[in-house]
């Protein structure tokens, strides 16, 4: 019986007529419209839903759809049949991969909601008008300012250094007594002390932006955050290679070169010469009818890091945290200044630097708990930060126990032939085609690659291990039939994309000793939360949520994660990326000064394990060191996908 | 007062392996020899017998081997020259089966020659062992495997950077592999892994966990065996092959063994020393799980024989 | 049943006040729960919670200790089954049995005494003597007792004899052997007096088990089981489902085994010997001293009762692969097993030849053991300049691993006249490289 089918797609439309039970993607074709089946038509990447919007059609599988797609038409062209005239819509891809089951996209930074200036924020602008000088009240100008400060505002005490006060006495006058002062409350509890930051002449709109940065510096990335501190606003969101990176990959070479003659300073100028291009980037994305901002606008800056990055910015010694008992010089370091650490921001800056817990478990990691809410969860919950130091936190609101190990920097796009940062030109996503082994990639900003970034490169390594193109130990099979696979410089490697479509003209590939890289880095995470949880006597299954951060940009597909045994397989709902939550904890202490006294609680409450005291972790990083894993059991659902793609 | 015995129930059992075919099975072997099968912890008969006992190999050389020790060369003498020879005398020992061992000096030719001269010579089944040379194992072991086929060799040895050679030319020429892994639980199970991915049918395959000798590092081998042997009971399908151990090579090659001057007085007689490391080498892994054990001195073979005999009928 | 961390946790007051050392109470619960420390380090702890926590403590088998002059052996208190599911505590005495009646009494324990044999760095001897009382009992004591100051273990029925005996050896703890159905009172009595450990013997584990109950009510704590069996594979059966009762805490068979090696003849001693020291045997006696034997024999209880969380290593020092010569090169790795065999293999398999350098870096990885300070340029000159390394070699050129590139320069400066060269990261690579670059 034949039926007749009508496509809608880019706002036009084509009819044809097909038997029964013909494919929909073949009826398409019929019809002059090609829909892409980047998995091979197998069901199972979801790039081939359309929309039924009339008439009968017969669904093989709906893997990839929720029920609610099903209930508004949504079908797989790749599995689903003909049974009856139907009209049908093909919509652009971007629509399509938003409704994914299994993609998590990192929600857009919002302002909290119980954020509130001045009351929430330790750094506010203060219009004081004071009564200027006669012969009758000699007063000095210091003392003229700190009453004004005490009859006009209540602050009893109040502190500045001398470059600022130097700078008093004309400020004062150029402002004819007028003067707007960014002062800092130091004990946000009393209310009384404050410390001056800057005294401007005039009285400034009260509600015209003050300037804070929120920054995240990472072994492999520095990110920082604008943040207009008057309306919590992120205002511009800025990331780049630590320039440490020149001087070793991990934090230990980072120690290790910074106990070398000089080496400290060099590593110490490196970072601050990343953190103060990042600054002048990010105040240059910002255009305001009011003028240019400028790094000297910062006022307030917080930080996270992990702690050997925290001691190398600080120039404080980081020898100790490498050797056992591996004890860091300093885990809460003191309130400072712009002017202290050598930040281009305003010299009087309040510098924040977030507390840590331990030698291997920093700043970033509490920064991350806040928010990722995890100290207050009701369930027992996991966090990991999936980054170069593979930072775990299980726990709920009653306890939490954390631990680290050396996961590398592959996931950060580092170390890896042609990894890169998850910014334009990055391959962010790829299926393999399991016919023709023929790849079909996504690029953020839609260009030409000039790389992949850790999304992709978890996407590739699990479409090569469910293809065929490697083994479960990761062995590229050089005898797949494809010309993409091939003996290169380090082994057999996978050509992702050929040079005529890339930005630089050479191949995109991914080489053994990428595989090995991307293998060890997911193992030793892996290894990481499973040895953890068995440490407190927790069956993972019991674990209610997972929270992933990390630097994939937007973008993670759990359930490529799971199948290259970096996650644990479970439901996928279960799941939760939270992108840089070392950042975002770092805004929202920078913001409230209630949520930072919640990071310091949560220092003081974290537990912090070593991996390293016996066996454990190295039995479950070797038996991590597979595809997707040595114990498929733990796997089910990948020893599902390939029993599906071996029939 | 009646004590209950706990006894343990487990869901999974060793996989049975037959090694060799006779002429009705398509080879030339007088008898072939059958292990694992095990469903309890080795030898506990209050649980379940022991289906099938251990096999002891004897190792021998297709030719003359330079570095083994004196005591090794006196108590075999000229048949160490003559592979057919040896293996003669090896089964007089009282081995089940044997192992041919190649050397990087044997040319395709030369290996299939000294398979051939030790399949005639007795109706054992046979165990070959490549040199231990990637590219030279591939060479040898492919050559001898067509040249041998339907006899039920056991080729050796896999390991994870060289395995698909083998593994292909023993599914096309039905023989068997034998999968070594470095003294590691998951390296053991990734291997059997690969294998078997290859489609390579899983009663032709057996694990050999790599086990050191007494006082070289063999309790790590011994706890992999026991790990491995439990997990196959509790059901785990890729540790559930027989395991094959090499405490012969692994005794031989101590110091303690192989040499008889220049050691301290408190190691006692040389000869009857060097026995004790190979037999209690052997007994400690056949107490571990082994299946099979590959020997090298004939009063070891003697001893261990008989320790199998008292365990195996308790 | 042992408590998880968090488990015990819940026990504790939860304040992280940090006075028991822990910077958390969760911290101190997991310590508790790995059994590294003792419940009394934290103040606060509640006597309910104290109660909980102690039940889930109490060790399967008994700890019994021989003690002499100076000289202890300890044994049981063991927890599991396997050694990998966490380790076997307490190493078996090993015991020679001499005879009272021999007229060398003398000569043979002084020989056997003076035994010492050095395993990895390691001094092991006989942990005591066995006297069969086959001729004056108390008479051999005191001959024994002169010439050694290790424990003893009496073998006798006669409570008379043993009585006299044992009031030689005051401020002791030996061993009588054995009490069975038809002497228990007596001995019982007489290990009592002297707070003598007991043997207690019965052909069945039924009957065992009746018999230690009856002993201890006489008042003796401190049993020993002989179990019997006929031969290696009847008395493995005995000896597993033994430890399997006691550890499931079955307390009247909750005691260390004794067991006799040349029970079925000198020839099958060894074997018999090492089984036992494998199969969860407390006491190991021996009829034979000789050093061929007993040699192997500790090193197989060493080998066994070695922790096996610890890392997996091998023995520093240089390794022949392949047959080098003079003019090989010099690699250099650490001393974790599964570096040193992935190097190893590797290069065994290439078939060139080399000398492999294998440091201590505390059984760490090369790259482990580079973050942690165990493998630098001062340890590896250290190793290279302490295995007389130049001597072997006509041409001094050492392959460092590629991980630790960043060393060549300082181990040249602590090496003068050596050529540092950087090989590849991977051991797989090392072939290519052997063949490429060091030609
Ligand atoms: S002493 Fe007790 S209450 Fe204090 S931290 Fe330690 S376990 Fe907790
Ligand atoms: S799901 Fe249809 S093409 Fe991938």
């Amino acid at each position: 019986m034949n039926h007749s089918l009508t496509f809608t797609h880019d706002e036009k439309q084509a009819s044809v007529t097909v038997p029964t039970n013909t494919l929909l993607a073949d009826a398409a074709r019929l019809a002059g419209i090609d829909i892409g089946q980047p998995c091979g038509g197998q069901g199972r990447c979801g790039r081939c839903a359309v929309q039924v919007t009339e008439g009968q059609v017969r669904r093989r599988s709906t893997l990839r759809l929720s029920e609610a797609d099903v209930a508004q038409g949504y079908a797989l062209a790749c599995q689903t049949v003909v049974e009856g005239d139907a009209a049908i819509y093909v919509p652009p891809q971007e629509k399509i991969e938003r409704r994914l089951t299994t993609d998590r996209v990192v929600a857009e930074v919002t302002v909290p909601e119980d954020y509130e200036y001045p009351f929430s924020q330790t750094v506010r602008r203060v219009h004081l008008t004071l009564t200027p000088p006669s012969m009758d009240d000699q007063t000095d100008d210091w003392a003229r300012l700190q009453t004004a400060f005490r009859l006009q505002r209540r602050f009893e005490t109040v502190t500045c250094s001398l470059p600022l006060l130097r700078t008093i006495g004309s400020t004062l006058r150029a402002g004819d007594w007028n003067v707007t002062a960014i002062v800092e409350i130091s004990r946000p509890s009393d209310h009384q002390t404050i410390r001056l930051i800057d005294l401007r002449p005039g009285h400034e709109d009260e509600y015209s932006p003050l300037w804070g940065a929120a920054i995240d510096i990472g072994t492999t990335t520095v990110t920082l955050w604008l943040v207009d501190l008057v309306t919590g606003q992120v205002k511009a969101q800025v990331a780049e290679y630590n320039g440490q990176i020149a001087r070793g990959e991990d934090v230990i070479s980072r120690i290790i070169y910074a106990s070398k003659n000089g080496g400290a300073d060099e590593l110490r100028q490196r970072v601050l010469d990343t953190i103060n291009e990042l600054l002048e980037r990010a105040c240059k994305r910002v255009k305001l009818p009011q003028g240019k901002v400028t790094p000297d606008q910062i006022v307030k800056a917080t930080i996270a890091g992990n702690t050997t990055m925290m001691h190398l910015f600080l120039g404080i010694p980081a020898a100790s945290i490498r050797l056992s008992p591996f004890i860091p010089a300093v885990n809460h370091p003191p309130a400072l200044t712009g002017r202290e650490v050598g930040l281009n921001v305003n010299p009087e800056a309040a510098v924040d630097c977030l507390p840590g817990v331990a030698s291997y478990v920093g700043a970033d990691i509490t920064a991350g708990v806040l928010s990722s809410g995890l100290d207050s969860a009701e369930n027992v919950t996991l966090f990991l930060d999936v980054g170069t130091n593979g930072e775990t936190v299980l726990g709920n609101r009653d306890w939490l126990v954390t631990c680290a190990c050396s996961a590398g920097p592959a996931f950060e796009g580092a170390g890896v032939v042609n990894g890169m940062r998850a910014t334009t030109g990055a391959i962010e996503e790829v299926w393999i085609n399991s016919d023709t082994l023929e790849p079909t990639y996504r690029v953020i900003g839609g260009g030409k690659p000039k790389g992949i970034c850790g999304s992709g490169l978890i996407a590739l390594l699990s479409e090569a291990f469910l293809t065929g193109v490697i083994d479960k130990g990761g062995n590229v099979k050089l005898d797949a039939p494809s010309p993409r696979v091939r003996e290169g410089a380090h082994g057999g490697e996978y050509v992702v994309a050929w040079g005529k479509e890339t930005e630089s003209g050479e191949d995109i590939v991914l080489t053994r000793v990428d595989i090995d890289n991307l293998l060890r880095a997911k193992a030793a995470i892996y290894a990481g939360f499973t040895v953890l949880a068995e440490n407190v006597g927790i069956p993972l299954e019991s674990v209610d949520k997972v929270l992933v951060g990390g630097s994939f940009g937007k973008y993670i597909n759990v359930e490529k994660a799971v199948q290259i045994g970096l996650l644990p397989d479970m439901e996928w709902s279960r799941f939760e990326f939270l992108g840089n939550t070392s950042v975002k904890g770092a805004y929202l202490a920078l913001l409230d000064w209630r949520k930072r006294e919640r990071i310091s609680e949560i220092a003081k409450r974290m537990t912090y394990i070593e991996l390293s005291a016996d066996n454990s972790f190295y039995e479950a990083f070797t038996s991590a060191l597979f595809l997707p894993h040595t114990d498929l059991n733990k796997f089910p659902s990948v020893a599902e996908a390939l029993e599906k793609s071996n029939s | 007062m009646p004590i209950e015995i706990p006894k343990d129930k487990w869901p999974g059992s060793i996989r049975t392996v037959t090694i060799g075919a006779t002429s009705a099975e398509g080879g030339t072997r007088a008898k072939t020899v059958t292990v694992g099968g095990g469903t309890t912890m080795p030898y506990l008969h209050f649980e379940a017998p022991t289906p099938n006992k251990p096999a002891i190999a004897i190792e021998i050389k297709s030719r003359k081997p330079e570095d083994w020790s004196p005591l090794l060369a006196e108590v075999w003498g000229a048949a160490m020259a003559d592979p057919a020879q040896w293996a003669k005398k090896a089964e007089e020992a009282g081995a089940d089966l044997l192992v041919l061992a190649l050397t990087v000096e044997d040319s395709p030719e030369d290996a299939v020659k000294a398979v051939k001269s030790v399949l005639g010579a007795t109706g054992l089944p046979l165990i070959v062992w490549g040199p231990g040379q990637a590219e030279k194992d591939n060479e040898l072991l492919v050559a001898v495997a067509e040249a041998a086929k339907g006899e039920r060799l056991v080729l050796g040895i896999c390991e994870d950077k060289n395995y698909r050679t083998i593994v292909a030319t023993a599914m096309a020429n039905g023989h068997l592999v034998q999968a070594r892994a470095p003294m590691d639980v998951n390296l053991s199970k990734q291997l059997n892994i690969l294998i078997s991915d290859m489609g390579m049918p899983k009663d032709r395959i057996l694990m050999d966990p790599t086990t050191g000798a007494l006082g070289y590092g063999m309790e790590y081998g011994y706890s992999v065996m026991e790990r491995l042997r439990l997990a196959a009971l509790q059901g785990d399908a890729m540790t559930q092959f027989p395991m094959i151990v090499t405490p012969g090579f692994e005794a031989w090659k101590t110091k303690e063994a192989k040499v008889g001057e220049g050691i301290p007085e408190a190691w006692g007689d040389w000869k009857a020393r060097a026995i004790h490391w190979e037999t209690l080498t052997a007994l400690a892994l056949v107490e571990s799980g082994a299946d099979i054990v590959v020997l090298r001195h004939p009063e070891s073979v003697k001893r261990v024989k008989d320790a199998i005999g008292e365990l195996v009928v308790a | 049943m042992a408590l998880s961390g968090i488990q015990i946790y819940k026990l504790l007051p939860q304040t992280n006040c940090k006075e028991c050392g822990f910077p958390t109470c969760l911290a101190f619960a997991m310590k508790l729960a790995a059994k590294q420390v003792e419940l009394g380090a934290c103040p606060y702890v509640s006597e309910e919670s104290k109660k909980q926590l102690a039940e889930s403590a109490a060790p399967p088998i008994r700890l019994v200790t021989l003690k002499a002059d100076g000289n202890e052996v300890k044994v049981g208190n063991e927890v599991v089954m396997y050694r990998h599911e966490k380790t076997f505590y307490n190493k078996p005495g090993l015991f020679l049995r001499v005879k009272a009646s021999d007229p060398d009494l003398a000569k043979k324990v002084t020989q056997a005494d003076a035994y010492k044999v050095n395993y990895v760095g390691m001094d092991f001897s006989l942990n005591g003597y066995a006297i069969e009382a086959d001729g004056d009992l108390t008479a051999a004591v005191k001959t024994v007792r002169e010439v050694t100051k290790r424990p003893l273990i009496l073998i006798s029925n006669d409570a008379a004899a043993l009585d006299s005996s044992l009031s030689l050896l005051a401020g002791e703890t030996a061993l009588i052997y054995a009490a069975s159905e038809s002497n228990y009172e007596s001995l019982a009595e007489v290990a009592k007096k002297h707070k003598a450990v007991l043997a207690v013997k019965a052909d069945t584990l039924d009957a065992l088990a009746d018999l230690t109950q009856k002993i201890q009510t006489k008042g003796v704590e401190d049993m020993v089981l002989d179990l019997g069996g006929k031969n290696l594979g009847d008395w493995l059966m005995r000896s597993t489902q033994v430890r399997r009762l006691a550890l499931k805490n079955f307390r009247p068979l909750g005691y260390p085994v004794i067991f006799f090696a040349a029970q079925n003849g000198v020839e099958k001693e060894a074997v018999y010997a090492a089984q036992a020291i494998a199969k969860y045997a407390g006491f190991v006696v021996i009829d034979t001293f000789a050093p061929e034997m007993i040699y192997p024999l500790l090193v197989l209880r060493e080998n066994l009762y070695t922790d096996p969380q610890k890392p997996i290593q091998v023995q520093p020092g240089v390794y022949e692969i392949n047959s080098p010569k003079p003019e090989s090169p010099v690699l250099v790795t650490t001393n974790f097993s599964i570096t040193y065999f992935a190097v190893a293999n590797e290069v065994e398999g290439s078939g060139l030849p080399a000398w492999l350098v294998v440091t201590d870096a505390e059984g760490m990885s090369v790259l482990t053991a580079w973050a942690a300070g165990k493998f630098d340029a001062e340890r590896i000159a250290k190793a290279i300049k302490g295995f007389n390394v130049a001597d072997k070699v006509s041409k001094k050129r050492l392959v460092l691993p590629g991980h630790v590139a960043v060393l060549s320069g300082e181990v040249e400066e602590e090496l003068p006249g050596w050529e540092v060269r950087v090989g590849p990261r991977e051991a797989v690579d090392l072939p290519a490289f052997m063949k490429q670059a060091l030609n």
